[in-house]
């Protein structure tokens, strides 16, 4: 993992009205690391990651990529210059095929004949390459976040934010997305929201806690699972059956 | 994995019909026959207007009469200027394709949202149709054509042989030359949705959050798709205008609109050869139904229209394709199934 900071957030805030979503978030992340957002629902997770991805134009702070401030930049924009995203409910083309859509996601970055290859190789990573044919449309929800964790791999992007990936997956499942977002952070930087806290202890170091749309801690997994406040805000009984 | 358009079978089936129709057409059809078929040409042609833009990159334009009629008038206009068709053919298309893109850019990179998408396209119809119907007096001319307001336009040159003003073709030939630009522009279409472009607007038609969390550009492409729809809508406006010799704001009309968006929902939206077939079917029926005088004409298209989208939601095309392919794997089925019971009494 380099020092330098693929990712800096100063001072950023999200209101909708009167509501502050974010609320003056300082957050760095290092090129290479993997970092776990965690924080009870409504605690402003979603909402970041939509400001970091320009799905949501932030009402102030700024937000750098690599030094560039993209701070109100167009989504594909943002996404061009090196961002993935797996969102929280699964947003895919719900009327073709697996294939079809890991290839239109591998073709951003590669010429046709390494698309088709790229594509293969990701729907095999991520085990769905039984379902090539099948309709996106007619999946189970453990499928479909497989389906768009591949078209986020197939980018090869730097940064790669991560949803609630695990959200209704079988053991199985989880057990393979836990070695894929392992694998990815080896070649890139992650940034995973998740409730589930075995998955989270399976791949967490350095963890940080949102709350009220702000950080509430930032420290390493297993000090963030003994730290009382925090399981008074969210984490309750989970960290004991956890641990 | 990938089905290439060299493998879709539907496409060759279409290509030979269309070139059959083309060829053989004018050997057994009468004139009364050719000109009416003619006549379901171009309307076809501005149907797989609608049916690409909306169809393959979702947009539901309620306005595609604009570019139909800024097409026929520019070819009215051009053509009667020029003395000949070629190059006011060619700006049939380009004129409302531009304006097409301008318009897209307005509101693409404006980020209307559908409904609003719908009702700008309905009020550019209404402001041209307005505005064309208020150009009656002899002020109102460009060069040598008067627009005529709601008079139309009358005496617009018959489609000649590029490069030569004097030899127009006769209704057979306008009929074969129809035809060609029928099939060319079906083919461009399959070219351009089997391309890299046109997977992007199947996407951007299924989630636009999706493909633009991908990278892609929607508006730029949103822009494009319009632009190459306005320019085909605009084409068979002045198909529509050589053919009859006349144009008047009537190809304005929201009727002229409206039609547009029955063929496409009757014939299968998400295809191209479904409201060619539904522009055949239902134009043929409104020609019986008006010679029936039974009832009123539109009462019983409605009717029938009102049946269609209750019976077959998804259109024609795609109700007979679904359908073929159930007996297909009905038949399947029972010849399976004999073959086992054949080789278990043989095994008896």
């Amino acid at each position: 993992m380099s020092d330098a900071h693929i990712l800096t957030t100063e001072k950023l805030v999200m209101q909708f009205g009167g509501v502050t979503a974010v609320d003056n978030v300082d957050f760095s992340l290092k090129e290479g690391e993997l970092r776990c957002l965690l924080g009870p629902n409504g605690a402003g997770k979603s909402t970041f990651f939509k400001c970091l991805t320009g799905q949501l134009t932030p009402t102030s702070g700024t937000i750098k990529l690599r030094g560039a401030d993209i701070t109100g930049w167009n989504t594909h924009d943002i996404v061009n210059l090196g961002v993935g995203i797996k969102t929280q409910v699964p947003n895919l083309f719900n009327g073709i095929s697996v294939y079809e859509n890991i290839r239109m996601a591998a073709r951003r970055k590669h010429l046709k004949p390494m698309a088709k290859e790229k594509a293969e190789q990701m729907m095999e990573k991520c085990g769905v390459s039984h379902l090539a044919r099948r309709e996106v449309g007619l999946l189970a929800h453990g499928q479909r976040q497989l389906v768009e964790l591949a078209m986020v791999l197939a980018e090869e992007p730097p940064l790669v934010l991560l949803d609630e990936p695990a959200a209704g997956m079988t053991g199985d499942e989880r057990d393979r997305l836990a070695d894929l977002v392992l694998e990815t952070a080896r070649s890139a930087a992650v940034i995973v929201v998740e409730h589930d806290m075995a998955f989270i202890r399976r791949i967490a170091k350095f963890v940080t806690v949102f709350n009220r749309g702000a950080i509430f801690r930032e420290a390493m997994i297993d000090e963030i699972l003994s730290d009382r406040a925090v399981q008074e805000i969210y984490l309750g009984k989970q960290a004991d059956v956890a641990a | 994995m990938e089905k290439t358009l060299a493998k879709d079978i539907g496409f060759w089936v279409m290509l030979g019909i269309g070139l059959a129709v083309m060829f053989i057409g004018p050997m057994v059809w009468g004139l009364f026959e050719i000109m009416q078929i003619t006549q379901y040409v171009v309307l076809s042609v501005y149907a797989l207007s609608l049916a690409y833009i909306w169809g393959f990159g979702g947009i539901l334009s309620f306005g595609q009469a604009a570019f139909f009629g800024l097409g026929a008038y520019t070819f009215a206009v051009a053509s009667i200027n020029i003395g000949e068709t070629t190059v006011p053919f060619a700006l049939s298309f380009l004129l409302p394709a531009a304006f097409g893109a301008a318009l897209g850019y307005f509101m693409f990179y404006g980020r209307l949202s559908d409904v609003y998408l719908g009702v700008v396209t309905m009020v550019v119809t209404l402001i041209f149709w307005k505005l064309i119907n208020h150009t009656a007096g002899p002020e109102y001319s460009i060069g040598a054509a008067r627009l005529g307001g709601f008079n139309g336009i009358p005496s617009i040159p018959i489609l000649n042989v590029p490069g030569d003003a004097k030899a127009w073709l006769d209704p057979a030939q306008m009929f074969q030359a129809f035809m060609g630009i029928l099939i060319i522009v079906y083919l461009c279409l399959r070219l351009i949705i089997a391309s890299d472009f046109g997977r992007v607007s199947v996407g951007i038609r299924e989630n636009e959050t999706r493909a633009s969390l991908l990278g892609y550009d929607i508006r730029r492409h949103k822009v494009i798709i319009f632009a190459i729809g306005s320019g085909i809508a605009g084409m068979s406006g002045a198909m529509w205008a050589t053919y009859q010799t006349f144009i008047d704001p009537n190809a304005f009309s929201m009727e002229m609109s409206a039609k547009a968006l029955v063929w496409v929902m009757a014939g299968g939206v998400g295809t191209l050869a479904g409201p060619i077939l539904a522009v055949i079917l239902l134009q043929w029926l409104s020609l019986k139904l008006g010679t029936m005088h039974i009832l009123n004409n539109y009462f019983i298209l409605g009717a029938i229209l009102m049946g269609l989208v209750l019976l077959l939601p998804r259109g024609l095309l795609p109700s007979l394709r679904l359908l073929a392919e159930r007996l297909w794997h009905l038949g399947r089925q029972k010849m399976d199934a004999s073959a086992a019971s054949r080789k278990a009494t043989s095994d008896v």
